[in-house]
């Protein structure tokens, strides 16, 4: 992981407790994920205890305390996707990269996750890669969708 | 609030203070405004169940146990978070209220883990009593049990979250009791549990397993560990924690005859309140150990072998008297204990004054430092002894110097904490950092002792603000005006060289002070360095030009380290004063004494710990009888110690475990823990508790006072005091200070007398302020170019004697490592797990290596109380509180890599 830079983040917020979801999100953001190192900084440059920063940060679902993979593949399993085959969207995902719901490929590329509900509920099922929304999901169309995702990146790296 | 004068306005509105009426079930109840329905049902007998809620906690609403139902609106409830309204009809228990909180109880319960039955929380589970007074057998709902984390990994309590209904009250005490930020909700949801972060086992969090949250948990999910019991104790009784001078009241969980569990106590007032610490929460498991004396031995043919009780007193009553006749008064000394009660501290040095004629009597006292708190207390004579710990929370800035309370005291460091979480200015004065500093405003990391300087520079500088308190100084002082021209003429360059604190530093430091009353907190680094009485006096001048005494939350809280080392003190076992510190050169004190014993006192003072050492050492003093400590293994130079001791043709101990002192005694008499006998306790404030026997003693052992009684009997007292209530009437009369220790219950509060104004309604003297003292600058030598702190951890207490028996302590294994700056480890070429050889002019110690990136460069801290106590190899027997002695806080090393 590259040197810890949070000044840019912290500049203007520091001792301001209030501050915490902010700083948070930001930190989300650059890095994809809340580094454990970034929870001691914040924890002492807001002046919130440690324990109160941890907390909030595995309250909310948009933070993640682990490094994510490039691609993030999100199913919605709430009550409409859910009736509408959800579980065959995540069965497909989960079987297809070989991880669990939560976990990310071993390459770095994939992370697979689900949440309940995504407010897009007359379109489900309802999956999220990277952020833009793919309604009306079947297994199939997930199945390519994966598989154009895997070869993208793998020509990036060729070309790199 | 002020108090009503007609009870008939209520009934059309209170328009004094407010009070509110409201209906609880029909009865008309009056209560103070913002109370909630709750606390004006209680405060009337009326009884709501609840989990969540608790007295000292800020109210939560998880539960929703508590419902209510007001009748006026049909609305339903909580009502620990809802505050009494007027006109409110409340019912607490009507079907439809009922209804729900069976339904509540059942989804508990439809979640909870079968293992009821076995449970540790056993029949206190508030959980199970109140699903019980429902009814609730059979949920008749889909069992939904919630596997979370188990974990017992820590040898003091486990924490099965199975079992946890998210209550809230663990992380409450952790963060608005204890101020640990251990633990907090995790996640949410069906997932949500009190965790540590990232749900690290307790040992790898901030947990100080101060047991709190333990105590307060209402369920099975926190229990204490206990190898040696489940269930529940037969009988709970109140008594006084024996380890630290903080004194927290605690309740004893006896199971026959043995104790079992300990928890903070009920009582309202008491100086903990819900808190406890780890050693008073759990290692009071050493009161079962084998160790325990349990009949008298004798020593025949160099073997210690069992005797009956008369044999082995009277082998003591004779020997000592024999001595004293043959060698005299001054052959013979007593050291009494700063871990027994006031009565057997009165008891024991009425026997060495008036049956052995010496006046060399002392007390473990002696090692946390009196000798240097003696002068102050002169200065004040002997006005301004009462301080309560509550005041802390009230002051208006918060000097802490010398004193890692975190450690040493952490009932102290509680209050410390919630008063800078409160926002008063805390400012933590100490060469290292400490568990404080995390929540300090500011710290000033000055040089080992230099403390002197730090402070005279700090006065100095709010003089030249112009921040002293005039008023005060006008009215109840005297010696301002030079004490203002020595501070003026203070080279704060100097100050700075000498403390290593920057100027700037110290000036932020005097304006967080400015115009403040200050509560100084003081410990250990100060008693127990080279300068403790200069400090102390300093310390007393800048709270005397602050105006910083005579309230609450202002002055010198001088912090004790042993239970009762203040009553020790205070009961006469000092070479120097009689009981209630009445000097012993004072002749009209003296012949009080004189008249009452019927016996004539010699008015000079007799050897302190120190001198008996040296004295046995030349052979002068021959026998030596110990009641209740360790000097073998607390006094510095155990090995000199040792030897000097073996060469008393006599040495009579009295204790409650086999010690490093006890092998090497003539005599041993199995004594009483306080757990096991009746007495009083005086705390670091002035609070003298009392305590009754939670079990009787092990074996034939007996409480101390028993077996004094019966050897002054044996050594020539015309009678026995027979009983408690005696020897305290006898206290009373004789010592002004202690005249409320006929209670006998409860507690009471030393009595302060003083001449002076200050401490009195009007009239009297004023107190005079000290001169001003400076130091020099010092030198590292070449050959021991580091420099050692030592310092305590909070799992034990002082030497560590008793705590070092508690199986749970033990079993938490400290390696005790030394500490090092980064500097100094890399310099040293140390590794994780190296181990080094730490050599002083007076001894050595072999301990294993942890860098602490906090550490100044060129200090190394050592743990003490671990290893058998090792550390005080290091420091020299020298007297404490003399300027022209070391001190015991700190020397100088050189360190060699293993
Ligand atoms: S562990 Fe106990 S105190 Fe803590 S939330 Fe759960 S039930 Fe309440
Ligand atoms: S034992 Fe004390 S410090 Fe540890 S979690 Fe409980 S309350 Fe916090
Ligand atoms: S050791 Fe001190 S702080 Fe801890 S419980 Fe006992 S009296 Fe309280
Ligand atoms: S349930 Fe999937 S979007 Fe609402
Ligand atoms: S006791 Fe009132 S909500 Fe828990």
């Amino acid at each position: 992981m590259p040197p810890l830079e949070l000044d840019s983040i912290l500049e203007g917020r520091r001792s301001q407790p209030h501050q915490l979801i902010e700083v948070l999100q930001d930190v989300q953001e650059k890095y994809g994920y809340i580094p454990e190192e970034a929870m001691r900084v914040i924890s002492k440059d807001l002046g919130v205890p440690l324990i109160d920063v941890y907390s909030a940060a595995v309250f909310y679902k948009a933070f993640t305390m682990k490094p994510r993979g490039k691609n993030v593949v999100t199913m919605c399993l709430g009550t409409a996707c859910h009736v509408r085959g959800a579980k065959l969207l995540l069965n497909q995902a989960t079987g297809q990269l070989g991880i669990e719901s939560g976990e990310t490929t071993e390459d770095g590329l994939f992370t697979v996750e689900h949440v309940n509900c995504l407010g897009a509920c007359a379109l489900g099922p309802v999956v999220t890669e990277n952020g833009s929304y793919h309604h009306h999901m079947t297994p199939g169309k997930l199945r390519k969708l994966i598989d154009s995702l895997g070869r993208e990146k793998t020509e990036d790296a060729s070309h790199a | 609030m002020i108090p009503c004068l007609f009870q008939d306005c209520l009934a059309k509105g209170c328009f004094l203070n407010g009070h509110i009426n409201l209906s609880i079930d029909g009865k008309t109840v009056i209560c103070p405004p913002g109370a909630s329905v709750l606390e004006a049902a209680e405060e009337n007998g009326i009884k709501i169940p609840t989990l969540c809620h608790h007295s000292g906690l800020e109210p939560f609403g998880a539960c929703r146990l508590c419902l209510v139902e007001d009748e006026n609106t049909g609305r339903l409830m909580a009502s620990c978070v809802t505050p009494a309204a007027p006109d409110m009809a409340v019912l607490t228990a009507s079907p439809r209220v009922i209804k729900h909180r069976r339904n509540i109880v059942r989804l508990m319960m439809a979640e909870h883990p079968e293992s009821c039955i076995v449970c540790s929380k056993g029949n206190r589970c508030q959980l199970r009593r109140i699903a019980a007074q429902l009814g609730i057998g059979e949920t008749g709902l889909y069992p939904m049990p919630n596997y979370k984390a188990y974990e017992q990994a820590n040898p003091f309590m486990v924490r099965d979250l199975s079992k946890c209904v998210l209550c809230g009250k663990c992380i409450r005490a952790d963060h608005e009791l204890v101020v640990a930020g251990a633990i907090d909700y995790s996640h949410r949801g069906f997932e949500s549990r009190p965790a540590t972060v990232h749900e690290l086992p307790l040992e790898l969090s901030s947990c100080t397993f101060c047991g709190t949250c333990l105590s307060m948990c209402p369920t099975g999910a926190l229990a204490p560990k206990n190898n040696m019991f489940v269930g529940t104790p037969d009988r709970e009784i109140p008594t006084v924690c024996g380890f630290c001078g903080v004194g927290c009241s605690l309740s004893m969980g006896v199971f026959s005859d043995t104790v079992v569990e300990v928890n903070p106590s009920r009582g309202k007032n008491t100086v903990n309140g819900s808190t406890l610490c780890v050693r008073g929460h759990f290692a009071h498991d050493f009161l079962n150990v084998s160790q325990r004396l349990t009949r008298p031995l004798i020593r025949r043919d160099g073997q210690m072998s069992p005797a009956s009780w008369d044999e082995a007193l009277d082998t003591a009553a004779t020997r000592f008297l024999a001595v004293q006749k043959e060698s005299g008064p001054s052959s013979v000394a007593f050291l009494g204990s700063s871990k027994c009660t006031n009565e057997e501290n009165y008891l024991f040095q009425k026997i060495a004054r008036v049956l052995l004629k010496t006046n060399s009597v002392d007390n473990g006292g002696y090692l946390s430092g009196r000798s240097a708190l003696a002068p102050l207390y002169k200065r004040t004579n002997g006005g301004d002894r009462v301080r309560s710990l509550a005041g802390l929370e009230k002051a208006e800035a918060i000097v802490v110097i010398g004193a890692d309370v975190t450690e040493t005291l952490p009932v102290v460091s509680y209050g410390l904490k919630r008063a800078a979480q409160k926002g008063t200015p805390l400012i933590v004065i100490d060469p290292r950092q400490t568990g404080l500093s995390a929540h300090a405003s500011m710290r000033l990391p000055l040089k080992p002792q230099t403390d002197l300087e730090l402070i005279n520079g700090l006065s100095a500088l709010l003089v030249r603000k112009k921040a002293q308190n005039a008023i005060f100084t006008d009215h109840f002082t005297k010696g301002f005006e030079a004490f203002k021209e020595a501070l003026l003429k203070l080279d704060l360059e100097k100050t700075g060289r000498v403390t290593g604190v920057t100027p700037e530093a110290l000036d932020e430091a005097a304006e967080y002070l400015r115009g403040k009353s200050v509560a100084f907190v003081v410990g250990g680094g100060v008693l127990e360095q080279r300068y403790a009485a200069l400090t102390l006096d300093a310390l007393f001048n800048l709270c005397l030009m602050t105006g910083s005494l005579g309230h609450a939350g202002a002055g010198l809280y001088v912090l004790a380290q042993e239970n009762n080392q203040a009553g020790a003190w205070d009961m006469g076992t000092v070479p120097d004063a009689l009981p209630g510190r009445q000097p012993l050169n004072d002749s009209l004190a003296r012949e009080k004494f004189e008249r009452a014993w019927q016996a004539s006192i010699s008015p000079d003072r007799g050897l302190d710990l120190i001198r008996m050492i040296e004295e046995a050492e030349k052979g002068n003093l021959k026998a030596l009888y110990v009641m209740g400590e360790n000097p073998l293994r607390a006094l510095p130079q155990p090995d000199r110690v040792k030897r000097a001791l073996e060469k008393l043709d006599f040495i009579v101990v009295q204790d409650i475990l086999k010690t490093e002192t006890t092998e090497i005694a003539d005599v041993v008499l199995p004594g009483a823990a306080f757990s096991e006998k009746g007495g009083s306790f005086t705390n670091l404030e002035g609070r003298i508790q009392f305590f009754n026997p939670a079990v009787p003693p092990p074996g034939e052992a007996k409480p101390d006072w028993e077996i004094l009684d019966l050897l002054a009997r044996k050594m020539g007292s015309p009678r026995r005091f027979g009983s408690l209530e005696r020897l305290r009437g006898e206290i009373a009369g004789l010592v002004p200070m202690y005249a409320g220790i006929n209670e006998g219950s409860g507690a009471v509060w030393v009595v302060e007398a003083s001449d002076k104004e200050l401490f009195k309604n009007e009239g009297g003297a004023r107190v005079s302020f000290a001169p001003v003292s400076s130091i020099e600058e010092e030198g590292q030598s070449d050959s021991y170019p580091l420099t050692v702190i030592l310092g305590s951890v909070r799992f034990h207490l002082g030497s560590g004697t008793r705590t070092g028996y508690s199986g749970r302590v033990r079993e938490f294994h400290q390696n005790g490592a030394v500490e090092l700056s980064p500097q100094d480890w890399t310099a040293f070429g140390l590794q994780a797990g190296d181990s080094v050889k730490l050599t002083s002019a007076h001894g050595s110690v072999v301990r294993e290596t942890a860098k602490n990136s906090a550490l100044t460069q060129g200090l190394v801290f050592v743990p003490e109380a671990v290893h058998n106590n090792d550390a005080r190899n290091l420091i020299g027997l020298f007297p404490l509180g003399q300027p022209d002695s070391p001190g015991w806080k700190t020397c100088p090393v050189r360190l060699e890599k293993l």
